[in-house]
């Protein structure tokens, strides 16, 4: 069982081919099936850390699987190692807690939205353990495309426009990867990323620089970066809420997996180093950084102003991988973790509470939210607080080792914009929360807020409130007992820089 | 030498295309572009004397044309061909809500 | 009017074509400097090359790479495919009953109803031989497809609603897909990893029924493929209709 890891990919891929299947047969057994297949996948990744807990802690952890039973050199392989398993644990435990959210949440459309949903989760978990170059991008294409079709589900006119910009975008990056694979493919003669790693030091020097920038500028339009940033606020903010968290919080940490994967296992870090191209990515990372939180504080509607903070954090968290210490992907590990958890229970605690709205994102509408349903305001202002970087919340930690990694390279200016723009995102998740509790201003408005939410259809409300507490939970638990986690994480800092 | 030119010239005419059109048509048909470009370079570079990689008994290893960017492209059109696709249907869908496919008169995808 | 004039009406576009030119100039000099291709033995190409037909039993290569070496990106492609067909139909999804237009003219009607047939042969005839010339799944699955395309365009939108419903034409495309990932784990069944072939029939390279599971996964491709297109053409077909 323990090397069967290609099931990972290939449950969530079962289910959706048999998910229309259903639909035609019986539709009330679906959401059975759904939660089945989830528990299944979520079981499976559980099993497989455990079964290989001792590997971990030695840092030998190296499984391979060969598609086809062709050696590396012929067919396609997977590779479980440190960074692989991380990443995968990470999407397994996130995306059960969505699925669950959206069982209570979606109401309309169900099949074709939990068909999209497991394309999804099987090409996102495709993507961090191949070891194939081209076998990547194959991935990187389907969950363009799938994230595409979830963020067009509501089927409005802002919707439709952010799609087809998201779309743009990401064909155009998709090319670029696809140019650089080939030529890759005709310098060194293969397509398996260990053995690309082993010839890349003897191609042509343009050709790596030129190989180089085609990746980091795939990436960079994936990820969101500045110049590329401009599908982002809309994409995130019109979206449904279980849909905003999973492209805010999990797809983006997933595109910082391959950037981690390309640039230190297959070309050397320190060839971006002599190029100078290092510092580059650290200026853009802490420039999107700023142009994120400075323009989530003019923001009236809410979605939007999240969608500019998690540009912000993206960006630092790019900023401090590059600086290829140790303690700088300590930091960024760590804040991969936080910021995850936590951008990912403000909008799903949004998403419920917009219910109270109407589905109005203005900051005026907001008023009185707060007495409607303490509990899931609680977890918002937790996961607000914890963005900003409270203890005990994880935010705390993650930037205490980002700040800590900036200082240690000798960045100390970089230490003070990041303590800077944290102050600034106080500023605007305060607004919120006060006017939460305004109870005076909620008599005199004309709209008034409803009493009920939307979702009071027998079990609905209470799944989405469980998914939404367990967020919580987890948040919690990992500020509180961060250094279990630490340990671990630094030796994935230490087994990536070599 | 000469497929690199016209390669580097149909790909800078593709985001020539995408970066200065305002109707969305337009728009799609230079992505289009762009990937029939890269598609023709991976094969060009290729383009050595060499017959089909349909092996009958006994050929030489020498005279056969290299099969694996082939079989690469192949997949790369299909997916090029599925965004297509799926482009044009939000394109569809966009024209329901606005009745303009005119980047001038959307401004929701300028902001 | 004059020069000055055009330059400040146009000043974007010129700009980003001068943009455009300095990095086409870069980009030349690296593209010369990709070296001369050459098929050496011990590259993975080479290997292929040698080996291919007695490893895999079909004498087209390029189908042996996409059907048994690279297998998995086969079925990431054909799940963009199933993706984009999902995608498509969850947005262009109407309520109403379909309408169609009358068809074209009696000839043509008359003509494509003789030809018909034999495109969809031709169809089947890439598909199943895709090992031994050059075809396979996609190619025959886009043929297959276009024989929807003309019952559509020829015989008008009920036509091909009544003869090919989209409820069998989902049927189908599931069904083509299942089956692909199905014999991919029957390979962990019979003892290999995913996507071992297995040698159905182990009968000689360079007839019909040779080359194990390579027949069986274009079938599944092929059908599913041209299910997958029908079904885009017909959402968007019917959606123009509905415009009008």
């Amino acid at each position: 069982m323990e090397n069967n890891f290609i099931l990972l990919i290939l449950i969530p891929l079962v289910t959706a081919f048999l998910l229309p299947i259903i639909e035609l047969v019986n539709t009330k057994i679906r959401k059975a099936f759904i939660l089945l297949s989830a528990s299944g996948e979520l079981l499976l990744g559980i099993i497989i850390f455990i079964s290989n807990y001792n590997l971990i802690k030695t840092s030998e952890l190296y499984i391979e699987y060969n598609l086809g039973a062709w050696s590396s050199f012929l067919g396609i392989a997977l590779v479980l190692d440190n960074l692989s398993l991380f990443f995968s644990i990470l999407l397994v435990i996130s995306m059960f807690l969505i699925i669950v959210y959206s069982i209570g949440f979606i109401g309309h459309q169900e099949g074709k939205y939990y068909v999209l949903l497991f394309l999804l989760l099987a090409a996102m978990q495709g993507a961090v353990l191949t070891n194939d170059i081209f076998n990547l991008y194959v991935f990187i294409e389907l969950i363009t495309i799938t994230s595409t079709a979830l963020i067009s589900f509501n089927r409005n006119r802002e919707s439709a426009e952010a799609s087809f910009k998201y779309l743009l975008y990401g064909v155009i990056g998709g090319l670029f990867f696809f140019i650089g694979i080939f030529l890759l493919y005709y310098t060194t003669g293969s397509l398996n990323m260990g053995l690309i790693f082993s010839e890349y030091q003897d191609i042509n020097q343009n050709i790596q620089i030129a190989v180089m920038i085609l990746f980091l500028t795939s990436i960079f339009i994936k990820v969101g970066l500045f110049p590329f940033h401009y599908w982002l606020p809309k994409a995130h903010s019109t979206s449904t809420g279980p849909v905003s968290a999973l492209l805010s919080g999990i797809l983006l940490k997933v595109f910082i997996c391959i950037f981690l994967r390309l640039f230190w296992q297959v070309f050397s870090y320190e060839l971006l180093v002599d190029m100078g191209l290092a510092e580059l990515i650290i200026y853009i990372g802490l420039f999107s950084s700023i142009i994120g939180h400075l323009l989530a504080f003019r923001e009236d509607d809410i979605k939007r102003m999240l969608a500019f903070s998690t540009l912000g954090h993206i960006g630092m968290i790019v900023a401090v991988l590059a600086l290829n210490t140790a303690s700088g992907l300590l930091g960024g590990l760590m804040h991969t973790i936080s910021h995850l958890l936590m951008k990912s229970t403000l909008f799903l605690t949004v998403g419920y509470l917009l219910q109270y709205t109407e589905g109005s994102h203005h900051l005026a509408d907001f008023n009185g939210i707060a007495y409607k349903n303490k509990g899931i305001f609680v977890s918002f202002i937790l996961a607000a607080l914890g963005m900003v970087g409270i203890p005990p919340l994880p935010g705390f930690f993650s930037k205490w080792y980002i700040v800590d990694a900036f200082i240690q390279s000798g960045y100390n200016w970089a230490a003070l914009l990041i303590l800077l723009l944290g102050l600034i995102s106080l500023f605007y998740y305060l607004r919120y929360i006060i006017r939460g509790y305004n109870q005076v201003e909620a008599e005199r408005i004309v709209k008034p807020v409803k009493e009920t939410s939307v979702l009071s259809v027998f079990y609905r409300e209470r799944v989405v409130t469980l998914a939404v507490y367990v967020f919580t939970t987890l948040m919690l638990t990992a500020g509180l007992f961060f250094w279990w986690y630490k340990k671990p994480l630094l030796i994935i800092a230490n087994l990536i820089t070599g | 030498m000469i497929y690199n030119i016209v390669f580097i010239l149909l790909f800078l005419l593709g985001l020539y295309a995408i970066l200065t059109n305002r109707n969305l048509v337009k728009i799609i048909i230079g992505v289009n572009i762009m990937e029939s470009a890269v598609f023709f370079w991976v094969i060009a570079v290729n383009s050595r004397e060499g017959v089909l990689p349909i092996l009958e008994k006994g050929s030489e290893i020498i005279q056969v044309a290299n099969p694996l960017p082939q079989a690469l492209i192949l997949t790369g059109v299909v997916i090029g061909a599925s965004t297509t696709a799926f482009l044009l249907t939000l394109l569809i869908e966009i024209d329901k809500f606005a009745n303009n496919i005119n980047l001038d008169f959307l401004k929701g995808l300028r902001d | 009017m004059g020069l000055p004039g055009l330059i400040r009406k146009n000043k974007r576009e010129i700009l980003v074509a001068i943009i455009l030119l300095i990095l086409g100039f870069f980009l030349l000099i690296v593209f010369n400097s990709v070296p001369e291709q050459r098929v050496v033995l011990d590259s993975t190409a080479g290997q292929i090359i040698d080996s291919g037909v007695e490893k895999t039993g079909s004498p087209n290569l390029v189908t042996a790479i996409l059907y048994d070496y690279r297998a998995f990106d086969s079925l990431g492609e054909s799940t963009v495919i199933y993706a984009a067909v999902s995608s498509i139909a969850l947005i262009l999804s109407f309520k109403t009953l379909p309408i169609s237009s009358q068809g074209l003219s009696f000839i043509s009607k008359r003509t494509f109803s003789l030809v018909t047939p034999f495109v969809f042969i031709f169809g089947f005839y890439i598909i199943t031989h895709g090992h031994l010339s050059p075809g396979g799944g996609f190619q025959g699955g886009v043929i297959l497809a276009a024989i929807s395309i003309i019952f559509c365009i020829i015989y008008g939108s009920a036509y091909d609603y009544e003869n090919v419903s989209p409820g069998s034409k989902t049927l189908l495309e599931t069904g083509g897909a299942l089956l692909f990932v199905f014999l991919g784990i029957l390979g962990i069944i019979v003892g290999g990893n995913f996507f071992s072939n297995f040698g159905i029939s182990p009968a000689q390279s360079g007839t019909l029924f040779s080359s194990g599971n390579i027949l069986l996964i274009n079938l599944g491709i092929g059908v599913k493929v041209g299910a997958g297109l029908a079904i885009i053409f017909y959402t968007m077909i019917q959606k123009t209709y509905l415009e009008e």
